[in-house]
């Protein structure tokens, strides 16, 4: 038993390890490719970010709508106990912009993109495209990796405050219906109680998100084994690890700035 | 054979070496695959390596296109390490050699037209149209002309070979490698490909090295057959010496593989289907 348990340990070093270094290296090609006459390519980052965001935003409009109607719901309930439902603004602002957003933005794009980069990653390994383009001189990093890891950390902060907007709204809207006020007061006291900060909380989040949906992504897809069934669990594995790696971020992240 | 033909193939192999392998090692993991592997590949012959499954030659050619590392021993294509050299270079060296991968591994993403053109796109500066001409011709080469705007997931096995050996082609290499080019291919098609190895080295002039297990083809087609076995280079001899070795290995080698191929149409039937290849007409 100590044996899986050191191996599944070294293994996720290995993992680590591999992530920043792919990480480093589309940093390095984003930075400095051009004067190796490799650019990685502006269309080829546009295309990437439709693909991840024009797709999501019907579904993630949905959920950050839900989200905040159910805050609304909760809240409301918790504070009419001490006669305070009319400070349910507060706690409503505050948690989606600090953590609903991010985190259900988050968990939705590691489980739509993070498993399509895993799948396509896996797939290109399989047919031996990967080799192709290291054989053309192409840099595999370069040519996937970083378009990805660019769109995604442009899309999902995006998304964020997209979200923000909508499940704000859409929390309004039910706060003034059930508390017969009026959505123009639930709008100012939102706005007099955000601040920058917590804006930028929920931005700083979103853009570690976006690192570790396509990190984890890309490490699963390249470390394929076998064929077809391969790409299943590569797939598997990097939504599960995705989600995960976000959920235990996000905690962390809110612990540090309790702190 | 014709005397015009071999007299050519000797003026061929005479040439100076494009690839030098000394003292290869290989390793995966733990496990060692190739055990020191000298090999010598000349200007403008078609090198054929052989062997069994397990026997390394898929390494081997791992290896000699830099996509992996030796553990130790030397790889010098066209006079230089691919492991040595600094980014530039080794991109100017990648662009003097071409691979036609074993099952195409054309871009899902992209036409057989803008695979071919990837590598132009990508190594040198050409406004669009002289790269849809090159693209063109190219196809033409393979006789895949006016395939250019289909996916590669619209194209049969041979037909995705042969787009691939266009990609390869595109630069206008000195060299190219071939992997495993008859497989999961019928005679007719796979003999087609022969061709077309063939014609690449007599119009353009290419130094090819072909990886196979493919006893028929690798007779057509080679100036040379270097024999793989256990990760260690058992001959590379002409295709007449090779054929009359007295070397067991070798000889068992190609009549293992020989058996194989000669199996009778009806045999073969009952093998895939599993069942006998002649109705029961009693049961009807």
């Amino acid at each position: 038993m100590f044996e899986s348990v050191g191996r599944g340990t070294a293994r996720a070093l290995d993992e680590v390890g591999f992530a920043a270094s792919l990480f480093g290296q589309s940093a390095f090609w984003f930075a400095l490719g051009s004067r190796r006459r490799q650019p990685v390519r502006a269309g080829t980052i546009f295309a990437q970010m439709v693909q991840i965001g024009s797709g999501a935003l019907p579904i993630a409009t949905l959920l950050s709508a839900t989200i905040g109607i159910m805050l609304a719901i909760q809240s409301i309930e918790t504070l009419r106990l001490f006669g305070a439902e009319s400070f349910a603004y507060i706690g409503i602002g505050l948690s989606i912009t600090r953590e609903f957003s991010p985190l259900i933005m988050g968990i939705l794009l590691a489980g739509r993109s993070g498993s399509a980069i895993a799948a396509r990653l896996s797939t290109m390994t399989i047919n031996q495209e990967v080799d192709a383009l290291r054989v053309i001189g192409i840099s595999p990093v370069r040519f996937l990796v970083a378009p990805s890891l660019i769109a995604m950390l442009l899309v999902l902060p995006a998304l964020t405050m997209w979200a923000n907007l909508v499940g704000l709204g859409a929390a309004g809207l039910f706060v003034s219906a059930s508390l017969d006020l009026s959505f123009a007061a639930f709008v100012t006291d939102t706005i007099r109680i955000l601040t920058a900060n917590d804006l930028l909380q929920g931005l700083g989040k979103s853009f570690l998100f976006a690192l570790l949906i396509v990190l984890i992504g890309v490490v699963n897809g390249a470390s394929v084994k076998g064929g077809a069934e391969g790409v299943g669990a590569a797939t598997t594995r990097a939504v599960v690890q995705g989600i995960a790696a976000i959920i235990v971020t996000d905690m962390i992240f809110a612990l540090l700035i309790a702190l | 054979m014709s005397t015009a033909i071999a007299r050519h193939r000797q003026a061929h192999t005479a040439g100076e070496p494009v690839i030098e392998v000394s003292g290869l090692h290989a390793h995966y993991g733990q496990r060692q695959i190739l055990f020191g592997v000298d090999l010598i590949v000349k200007r403008g012959e078609i090198l054929v390596i052989m062997g069994g499954s397990g026997s390394g030659k898929s390494t081997l050619l791992r290896h000699l296109v830099g996509l992996e590392q030796p553990t130790a021993g030397t790889i010098k294509l066209l006079g230089q390490d691919l492991h040595d050299l600094p980014p530039l270079e080794a991109m100017a060296l990648r662009r003097q050699m071409g691979v036609a991968f074993q099952g195409g591994a054309l871009f899902s993403s992209l036409s057989v037209a803008e695979n071919i053109k990837l590598p132009l796109r990508e190594h040198v500066r050409l406004d669009e149209k002289t790269m849809d001409i090159m693209a063109r011709l190219k196809l033409e080469v393979v006789n895949l002309a006016g395939f250019g705007d289909l996916m590669p997931s619209e194209l049969s096995g041979g037909m995705l070979k042969r787009a691939a050996v266009a990609r390869a082609i595109v630069m206008d290499p000195k060299l190219v490698f071939f992997d495993e080019p008859s497989a999961g291919l019928d005679p007719v098609v796979s003999s087609a490909l022969d061709n077309l190895i063939l014609r690449l080295r007599e119009a353009m002039g290419i130094t090819i090295v072909v990886v196979t297990h493919e006893v028929e083809s690798a007779f057509k087609i080679a100036d040379r057959i270097a024999i793989l076995d256990q990760g260690r280079v058992l001959a590379v001899d002409s295709v007449k010496a090779i054929r009359s070795s007295r070397n067991q290995r070798i000889q068992n080698l190609l009549n293992r593989v020989a058996e194989e191929e000669q199996i009778e149409p009806a045999e073969y039937l009952r093998r895939l289907t599993g069942t006998p290849a002649t109705p029961d007409h009693a049961s009807i």
